[in-house]
This record gives C-alpha cells, structure tokens and sequence, in this order.
C-alpha cells in the first residue's frame, strides 16, 4: 500500500525541514505544498533531496484547506493508497503516522482522525479545551450532526478512494468540519485514535473559531 | 423644500459621475443603465415625496413615505452585500481552481 503524506506550509521556514526528515522515515511519499509563502519556506524543503519528497507551491495563498486538497490531487494522480494529512509546524509527532493509518490497512476504517482529547497527554492550553473545543463539538453536533472528540484536528488519513469523494471546497480552516461532515455524509467507517500535540504556542484562537463559523455558513449559502 | 431641492442635486451629482465612468467605460451598458434608472427613481421619489407620503399613509404604514424609502434602502444594500459576498465566493473558487491547475501543472 502507498502511503503518502500531505503537509501544507505557510511561512514555516524554521520548522519544514526538521518536520519533512521527520515524516520521510514514515512513509512512502511525502508531498508538502507552501502555500504561496513569502519567507523560504520553499527554498528550505527543496533543500532535502529524497526521491519520496514533492515540493509545490502555490502561486497565491488560498489557505490550508485548499493545500490540502491539491496535495490530494496529486497524490491520487500518482496513485496514492492511503492520503495522510499533517501540519507543517511541528505540533504532531511522525512516529504517531502508523498509529492513524494502521486502522485504515486492517480495513477497520476508511477515514482516521487523529484526536487529542481520547487521553491526556498533549498539554492543551485551558481556554482551548475549556471553551473553544466544546462550543466547536457544540456547533458540529447541531449543525452537521457530527459527535467527534476532537472537531479540530488537522492529524488525519483516508483511502486515496475516500479523497476522491471528499473534495475539499472550504480554503481555509473550515475544512476540518467540512472532512468530518462530508465523512458522515458519505457513510464512512470512521475512526478516532488518540494522538500527542505539542503546544509551542495558543494555534487557533477564538476569533479564528468565529472565521471557521462564517465560513462555513457562507459556503453552505453559495451551493 | 429646500431639503428636496439639495437631494436633488446631490443625487445628479451621482448620474454625473455614472456618466463619466461610462464615457471612460469603466462600467458597462448594463451597469450604466441599471445605476442610471436607480438614481432616477430615487430623483422622483423626492421630487413627490408628498404625494408619496400619502400613498404609504393610504398603505396603513404609520411612518412618512421618506422612512420608507430609507427601509426600502437598506434592504436593498443588504441585498447587494449578499449578491457581491456570492459573487466573491465564486471568484475565490475560480482563482483556486486556476492555482491548483497551475501547481500541479
């Protein structure tokens, strides 16, 4: 089984090149997309010569779900089995890679998230998963009927097949909600296993949770 | 009266300004003629806004005709927001496709 990881980067100079020596030891192709960052986010993942690593870029910056989803693309145009998609900054950790895709190649799943809250270990900071992850738990239950312990996590795997069915059409962080969403939409097998976050810094704030909410009204609106 | 009387004005000031934009042509026919027929309304709107005041009393409605007009307006620049908001979300969705054709090229 091909296994291929898809890791967006914008402006992730200091961090690319320790993530890609990382996650190159995990699986059998990487792609990483800088999303039209101007600092050398690019020229630093070029710099790792492998032949299981694709650097892209994007011309313009269209956000992380929409480098997600080119990532998809090409990794079914080069005949992807399984689609992992992970951050760029450092917050997961490689060795966790089997532990999300195993479920997938055991056939006991064709989509795996990747979930902070199934044990305690990664150090969540407290309005995080005090306040913003259940009003996000709140909001997917209500409005797309989704029960998941982590609604924002960017740890995750599908079957080349599922990334088909999955597009992504949300650009920025929306997209999160949109996978689990479309999953439950499509009857997927899901499954959730537990995963380490490393915090260096707050990540999503509670501004960039509302952004997530009108995103995704708007988008629901426009179709 | 002479309130009307610089409304008047200030809404010619805007067909001058469409019809500049037009000669340059900076909009097009469609567009010229759209805002050209709104700010003419909007000239006959205060040209009568009394007898206008009458008929939205005749209605029933317990304001003058001018609150009205400004009800009317706000709905509508409501409904401009929202058509200009869909319109940049299908231009967002075409400068992705388009990115993502040129990435993978």
């Amino acid at each position: 089984m091909k296994v291929f990881c898809v890791i967006p980067a914008y402006y992730e100079e200091k961090n690319i090149a320790k993530v890609i020596q990382k996650v190159l030891d995990y699986v059998d192709f990487l792609v990483v997309i800088d999303d039209g960052s101007k600092d050398q986010t690019y020229n630093e993942a070029i710099k790792i010569k492998s032949e299981k690593l694709k650097v892209l870029k994007h011309p313009i910056n269209l956000g992380q779900g929409a480098s997600l989803q080119t990532g998809n693309e090409y990794a079914i145009q080069q005949g992807a089995d399984i689609i992992i998609h992970f951050d760029a900054d450092g917050q997961f950790l490689a060795e966790e890679i089997k532990k999300v895709v195993n479920p997938i190649i055991e056939e006991k799943a064709d989509i795996v998230f990747g979930s902070r809250f199934l044990e305690i270990k990664s150090d969540i900071p407290r309005f995080k998963k005090n306040i913003i992850m259940p009003m996000a738990k709140i909001f997917n239950y209500v409005f797309f009927g989704i029960k998941t312990s982590d609604p924002q996590s960017g740890f995750r795997a599908m079957k080349a097949e599922i990334a088909k069915k999955i597009k992504i059409e949300n650009n920025r962080m929306a997209h999160c909600t949109e996978i689990l969403a479309k999953a439950h939409k499509h009857k997927l097998k899901i499954k959730e296993v537990p995963i380490t976050v490393l915090y260096e810094e707050f990540g999503q704030k509670f501004s960039g949770g509302l952004k997530i909410i009108k995103d995704l009204i708007f988008k629901k609106i426009s179709n | 009266m002479i309130q009307q009387v610089i409304a008047i004005i200030i809404l010619l000031f805007f067909v001058v300004k469409l019809g500049r934009e037009w000669k340059k042509k900076s909009i097009s026919l469609n567009e010229f003629i759209f805002w050209l027929v709104f700010w003419l309304i909007g000239v006959l709107i205060i040209a009568f806004i009394k007898p206008i005041d009458q008929i939205v009393m005749n209605l029933g409605f317990s304001s003058s005709g001018i609150n009205l007009v400004f009800y009317l307006a706000v709905l509508f620049l409501f409904y401009l927001i929202f058509r200009m908001r869909i319109r940049m979300v299908k231009l967002e969705k075409d400068i992705t496709d388009l990115s993502r054709k040129i990435t993978l090229k």
